[in-house]
């Protein structure tokens, strides 16, 4: 019912007297609101993770040993002033792409491998230049390199793409950046184990499938949960491999 | 009002409830995207597109949110029907947020595959069968449809043309896109954070949107609990005392209609409640130059006929009443829109009788 006594308002006139200064208040709490609301929700972001693209290192061209888990590798043998001796990098192309078709026919071979670095505390990613610019076949006899088996292990944590992890966007990792870490797996980007307790030292494992074999289509449903799983590790230079039993696989939470 | 269309008929107070909505989204979005980095202690920054996404993301959620407080706010305090004046320009806004938020989101976690980013979005994540790792990305693709169809359809050209019922209907999906935008937002971003001030905040504005639909909800049904008429050739009204010059009394009539009786000038005079641009409630409204004027949007009609002043072309329908004594009744059935029907004087000694 209408009532005579309250103020009333028609779009195409002028507020009445009456509603004026409510309005007046409703128009400062809806902007002082809306500037508050801005603050507590931009302060309420998390740490994204300290990975980054190291531009400020420049370019850097290392000679190593190529490997395939399948995911390619360089066993680091002549370094550069950021890179020694001994590393182990992931090996990336531009954007979700992968360089498995550049390195397969040098794997076991020395190459020389150009590219830009990205970290994530002892995690290393080298995103190649393209071409031959970007890797190519060195000469001389590649030396062997050692491999560690370090048994079956069961671990907590959550799989993620390497290079998104490593730095290539911040954050790189959780439920919200799943469908992009699924893209750049299915790139065949080195997709990363972070554990949440360190194996020998390490927070983040590379992860294959068992038997030298690609990331299992089942492992993609678990991207960015918190799982457990058991697989083989074993050391490669400075990197962890974890070959995972896709049946060993547990969402936790 | 409007006899031809055009794309804003604009006026003073769309100006100032535009210039509002503008200051309170490009404040909010600045303090999210310049003033918050700065408090924040990370080691690096959150990337800049992903920095966007969030502050637009954000943005538009809460604008939805206020959007839809504000009707029931309307619905149980009359002084916020202001704010529903203009809600439409609101809700393009809102719109053009929520583009923005996708947009960034498409060109950043999408791009650099080898795959189309259109594709990408429907292929990357497909764990449909689980709830952890849900391609929530769906429930945002749908919020993001909805709410461009009801603003691209909000001007009143649709509504004519597609008859307020079945716009009303179509923009009733402000309700399942909204409920998709918390699907969207739980299960994806709540998922990851760490600070649960954001969860809070979430939390608080759904839960208000949803309480105070409620309240409004039961507020109308004692509203129509208090006007509901039993089954009869006539309906009781009211005395005719009761009634004061260019206000009405409302019934709510055993077909579900309601009826707005009006007393004019010493005369009494019955129309749907129900106004022909967006069924607002003509009975809350008031009678202006002799005209009955609606509380939402101000369309106008005479009591008598039930019809806009010429040249506009609304119509409603009139219902035909009788004073039996002191006590207004109304004929159940309603006239066709637009119908004369001639106005039932008061007689003075009906409306001196008040009873105590």
């Amino acid at each position: 019912m209408s009532d005579k006594n309250s103020p009333f308002f028609v779009g195409y006139l002028s507020a009445p007297r009456g509603l004026r200064t409510f309005l007046l208040v409703a128009c400062v709490i809806f902007v002082s609101g809306l500037g508050g609301l801005g603050l507590a929700l931009g302060v309420a972001q998390d740490d994204p993770g300290n990975g980054a693209f190291r531009f400020d290192y420049g370019r850097q061209t290392v000679t190593g040993v190529v490997e395939m888990t399948p995911y390619p590798l360089v066993r680091v043998t002549e370094g550069s002033e950021r890179i020694a001796v001994g590393q182990t990098l992931m090996l990336s192309g531009q954007g979700k792409n992968s360089v498995i078709s550049r390195t397969a026919p040098l794997e076991g071979q020395l190459a020389k491998v150009s590219g830009v670095i990205l970290d994530r505390g002892d995690l290393e990613m080298m995103q190649l230049r393209g071409g031959r610019n970007g890797i190519s076949g060195v000469e001389g006899e590649a030396p062997a390199m050692q491999t560690e088996q370090l048994g079956r292990w069961r671990l907590a944590g959550e799989i993620c793409d390497g290079k998104c992890l490593a730095g290539a966007m911040r954050p790189g990792r959780g439920i919200a950046h799943k469908a992009c870490a699924n893209l750049c797996l299915l790139g065949d980007i080195p997709p990363v184990f972070v554990t949440t307790q360190p194996v020998e030292g390490h927070e983040f494992l590379l992860i294959t499938g068992p038997d030298g074999t690609a990331l299992p289509e089942s492992a993609y449903h678990h991207v960015a949960q918190f799982i457990s799983l058991e697989g083989e590790v074993e050391r490669r230079g400075d990197l962890l491999v974890l070959r995972m039993d896709p049946d060993t696989v547990e969402l936790i939470r | 009002m409007s006899v031809k269309y055009t794309p804003v008929q604009w006026n003073t107070n769309k100006y100032i409830y535009d210039a509002v909505m503008l200051v309170g989204v490009a404040l909010f979005l600045y303090v999210f995207l310049y003033a918050a980095p700065g408090i924040l202690s990370h080691e690096r920054p959150i990337d800049p597109q992903v920095h966007n996404a969030r502050a637009f993301g954000a943005c538009a959620f809460v604008m939805l949110t206020v959007i839809l407080c504000i009707g029931p706010l309307a619905r149980l305090d009359k002084r916020f029907l202001p704010l529903l004046y203009n809600r439409r320009h609101f809700g393009v806004m809102t719109v053009f947020v929520a583009l923005t938020h996708a947009s960034y989101i498409l060109n950043w976690y999408f791009a650099f595959s080898s795959s189309d980013k259109f594709e990408a979005l429907l292929f990357a994540n497909t764990s449909y069968s689980q709830l952890a790792g849900f391609p929530f990305e769906v429930f945002g693709i749908f919020a993001l449809l909805v709410l461009v169809i009801l603003s691209a359809t909000s001007h009143d050209f649709w509504m004519k043309f597609l008859t307020p019922p079945v716009w009303k209907r179509i923009h009733y999906l402000i309700y399942p896109a909204y409920l998709s935008v918390v699907a969207h937002v739980s299960l994806g971003i709540l998922q990851d954070q760490q600070n649960h001030a954001f969860t809070v905040i979430f939390i608080g504005g759904a839960v208000a949107v949803g309480v105070l639909h409620l309240m409004a909800a039961l507020h109308e049904r004692r509203a129509d609990a208090a006007i509901s008429a039993e089954t009869a050739e006539w309906i009781d009204i009211c005395d005719v005392s009761e009634m004061s010059d260019g206000f009405a009394k409302i019934r709510l009539l055993p077909a579900g209609d309601r009826v707005a009786v009006y007393l004019n000038n010493g005369t009494l005079s019955a129309i749907s409640n129900a106004c022909a641009h967006q069924n607002g409630p003509l009975g809350e409204g008031r009678i202006i130059d002799c005209l009955v004027t609606c509380p939402w949007h101000g369309f106008q009609y005479d009591v008598t006929s039930g019809q806009s002043p010429a040249p506009f072309t609304e119509k409603v329908p009139t219902y035909n009443l009788r004073l039996e004594g002191t006590r207004v009744q109304v004929d159940p059935a309603a006239n066709p829109p637009g119908t004369y029907v001639e106005p039932v004087p008061v007689p003075d000694h009906a409306a001196q009788e008040a009873p105590a």
